[in-house]
């Protein structure tokens, strides 16, 4: 390039760039129409869906579920988008940014939902999913208030989740050992599970989210609640309870003892550590109850030697014991949609009964959050009594990277790699997450 | 119509198409840079050059950047040194057919497409199941088993080996192709003079294809600039930010940290540095041409 064209270049760079920020500058996403979600749908035109039940088994649930609603109604195309549980996030943000989000859309709950609802995007469905109505009846409270801001509810609960600890019970009858009762037992069962010929536990962080699934956990069991929930706010964060740094003391422990992969566990997908204990090569893993069902699958764990439990406790810790990690998980309807009322319309039947008891039952194995959908007749033994446990549970913890601003939860994704890999200390670990949330305010 | 209206008529749909989806975007970036944008409420408050000063003080962005630098380090040595001797030995070999046969075995690899390739060298890496942990303990040498995407020190260097293995066979056809442009008289003058291989492909080879070697050198520069799709299939980033390029370290920043306008500031800062390397590319090309 010439000088002259490079300068003439750079010059037409510089202007267009100062003209952009002009009129870019407190710029507004389309707000949300006065659509009534009580009105009666009209049935006709395409209903898109974003669904995170992309794969095998989940992917023909929704299939089925719109071929059957376009039979019942002649005149809708219901046309899905199907990711991934990893794909999505940025399928979202892409739909988000492009102003392009389909009519209904899948939701984590926490900050995940909190930012759509913040930014218009979601449909005050209040009228129709409230507590009192014909269609909120339906669903447990807790899963619908696991969506409500300032007292409107925007979600549609479709499935609770929690984690919990798979074991494979022939392994630890070969060991010798019970279902620990505290974290300190966990870690001793390790050492007989491997002299039986087991990994312990397999656990794959190649994704960085994994790690954060025992953390939280742990922090729940460490920190008091109250700290604990006002440190995930930037604005009113400490982080200097000594509980942290016991918590993830403890995980770096669990990593170090009871993996095979030990500071190389980031290395390893986190579908390879399922694979190996739903092969009988490791006595456990630390799974959510919607990988239940995959674990006793044809030709894998037979479903007598699969059980779980609810990662221990540590002894005397300043926590709360009782706390279970999980939240439901859901959809949103898109507030600019100019579908409204047949959105909630193909929800509710979605959430139907029958539609709720097939969701709960292999091969898909997503307790629903609708009433009375898993029981044990409808559902396999292990996500029965997982869901009752998350039902028991007096208060859950929902994941650490949807329940925290996204610069936090990612600086507690690397502080966890770090620490397995053993390039940070706990102490400095939380300190990197202290400046993200100081730089987060 | 005029010869010069009906040429007119013929360039500006190109040039209208170039303008909208290649101009106009990289413009609008510079835009976006400027900017705290908050995608979910789509407000947008100008915060001028603070996304770039933020960018000084981001120790990952300077992580991400000396990943690059030491990519095109490594990818110079290996894609562009490397394959010119290897470009030389194959061109030496006397037998047509296995000249042909080794071009094809080192070009293999660049008609995998990097997320496949990037996939099964993850497979390869596997501190269980992967190949090279049980190619070393089968020769026993068990301790230099490792995690190797897994761990700090290691998953650098493994995404970089994997990329070179990939990027090896283009540039060595491209040397190839070089060499068989210079002419067999010279080879054979020097031979007659009794120089030996080595001087021949030191005082013959290098000075007679250092017009590719140079475009070479750009494009592995440029290449090691916007790498991506390798370090994000193998690592992500990971572990602990350790692999991450300005490339991924982009997309963390815009769809994982929600941070649209940091994230336009570090592509703003690639394209600033692949443009550099495309116009130091022509200036290079311009003046060194190899007549003869």
């Amino acid at each position: 390039m010439r000088p002259r064209a490079l300068t003439t270049f750079a010059a037409l760079a510089g202007t267009s760039v100062l003209a952009l920020a002009g009129c870019t500058g407190g710029g507004q996403a389309d707000k949300a129409p006065a659509a009534d979600a009580a009105a009666s749908p009209d049935y006709s035109g395409t209903l898109s869906i974003l669904t995170k039940f992309a794969g095998e088994p989940l992917e023909p649930y929704f299939e089925d579920l719109a071929a059957e609603y376009e039979k019942l109604h002649p005149g809708v195309k219901v046309e899905l988008i199907q990711e991934t549980d990893q794909s999505i996030k940025d399928k979202t943000k892409t739909l988000t940014a492009s102003n392009a989000l389909p009519d209904v859309y899948f939701t984590w709950t926490g900050t995940w939902a909190e930012n759509f609802v913040r930014g218009g995007r979601a449909a005050d469905l209040t009228k129709v999913i409230g507590p009192g109505t014909e269609w909120g009846k339906t669903f447990s409270e807790g899963a619908l208030s696991a969506f409500a801001y300032d007292g409107k509810y925007y979600g549609i609960p479709l499935y609770g989740n929690g984690k919990f600890m798979g074991y494979n019970k022939a392994a630890f009858a070969k060991a010798g050992v019970e279902v620990p009762k505290t974290f300190e037992e966990l870690i001793d069962s390790c050492t007989a599970l491997r002299k039986a010929g087991y990994e312990p536990i397999s656990f794959g962080n190649k994704d960085g989210w994994p790690a954060l699934h025992y953390m939280q956990q742990l922090f729940a069991y460490d920190v008091p609640t109250a700290t604990f929930e006002a440190d995930l706010k930037p604005a009113t964060a400490k982080l200097d309870d000594p509980g942290y740094v016991k918590a993830l003391t403890r995980f770096k422990t669990l990593v170090d003892t009871c993996t095979d992969t030990k500071t190389g566990t980031n290395g390893v997908l986190y579908s390879s550590a399922q694979e190996a204990f739903a092969d009988g090569k490791s006595a456990m893993y630390y799974q959510e109850i919607l990988e239940f069902d995959n674990e006793t699958a044809e030709g894998k764990l037979p479903v007598g030697d699969f059980g779980i439990f609810q990662l221990p406790a540590p002894q005397g810790a300043a926590g709360d014991a009782t706390i279970v990690e999980g939240s439901p998980e859901g959809y949103l309807i898109n507030a600019a949609s100019p579908r409204i009322p047949l959105a909630v319309d193909f929800m509710k039947f979605v959430t139907s009964t029958k539609n709720a008891q097939t969701l709960s039952a292999p091969p898909y194995g997503q307790p629903s959050t609708v009433i009375g959908a898993v029981t044990p007749e409808t559902s396999s033994k292990a996500v029965y009594e997982g869901i009752e446990l998350v039902n028991k549970a007096p208060k859950l913890a929902a994941w650490l990277d949807t329940v925290t601003v996204p610069e936090v939860a990612d600086a507690w994704l690397s502080g966890g790699e770090a620490l397995i890999t053993g390039s940070k200390t706990p102490e400095q670990v939380l300190e990197s997450v202290r400046q993200a949330s100081a730089a987060a305010k | 119509m005029s010869r010069r209206a009906a040429g007119l008529a013929w360039v500006v749909p190109a040039l209208a198409l170039v303008g909208v989806f290649v101009y106009f975007p990289l413009v609008e970036n510079f835009g976006f840079s400027t900017l705290k944008w908050d995608i979910f409420s789509g407000s947008q408050e100008y915060v001028g050059l603070g996304n770039y000063a933020k960018l000084v003080d981001d120790p990952v962005f300077w992580t991400s950047l000396r990943n690059n630098v030491l990519f095109a380090v490594v990818s110079i040595v290996f894609q562009v040194f490397g394959s010119l001797v290897l470009a030389a030995l194959i061109e030496g070999v006397r037998s047509e057919r296995w000249q042909r046969a080794l071009r094809a075995i080192y070009f293999i690899p660049c008609a995998i497409s990097l997320t496949v390739a990037g996939l099964l060298f993850y497979f390869i890496y596997e501190p269980n199941l992967g190949l090279l942990n049980h190619l070393l303990e089968a020769v026993g040498l068990d301790g230099l088993r490792h995690a190797w995407l897994g761990e700090e020190g290691t998953a650098m260097p493994a995404v970089m080996a994997m990329s070179q293995w990939q990027g090896f066979g283009y540039s060595t056809l491209l040397f190839a192709v070089a060499i068989q442009r210079i002419p067999r008289e010279i080879y054979q003058a020097a031979a007659l003079d009794g120089t030996g291989p080595i001087r021949r492909f030191f005082h013959v080879t290098v000075p007679l294809v250092r017009e590719m070697t140079g475009v070479l050198i750009m494009l592995t520069i440029s290449g090691a600039f916007q790498v991506f799709n390798e370090v994000m299939v193998m690592t992500s980033g990971g572990p602990n930010n350790s692999t991450q390029v300005l490339g991924t370290w982009l997309y963390r920043s815009g769809f994982v940290r929600n941070d649209f306008g940091y994230a336009a500031a570090i592509a703003t800062v690639i394209f600033v540095v692949t443009l550099a390397i495309a116009v130091a590319q022509l200036w290079v090309a311009r003046r060194r041409r190899v007549e003869w």
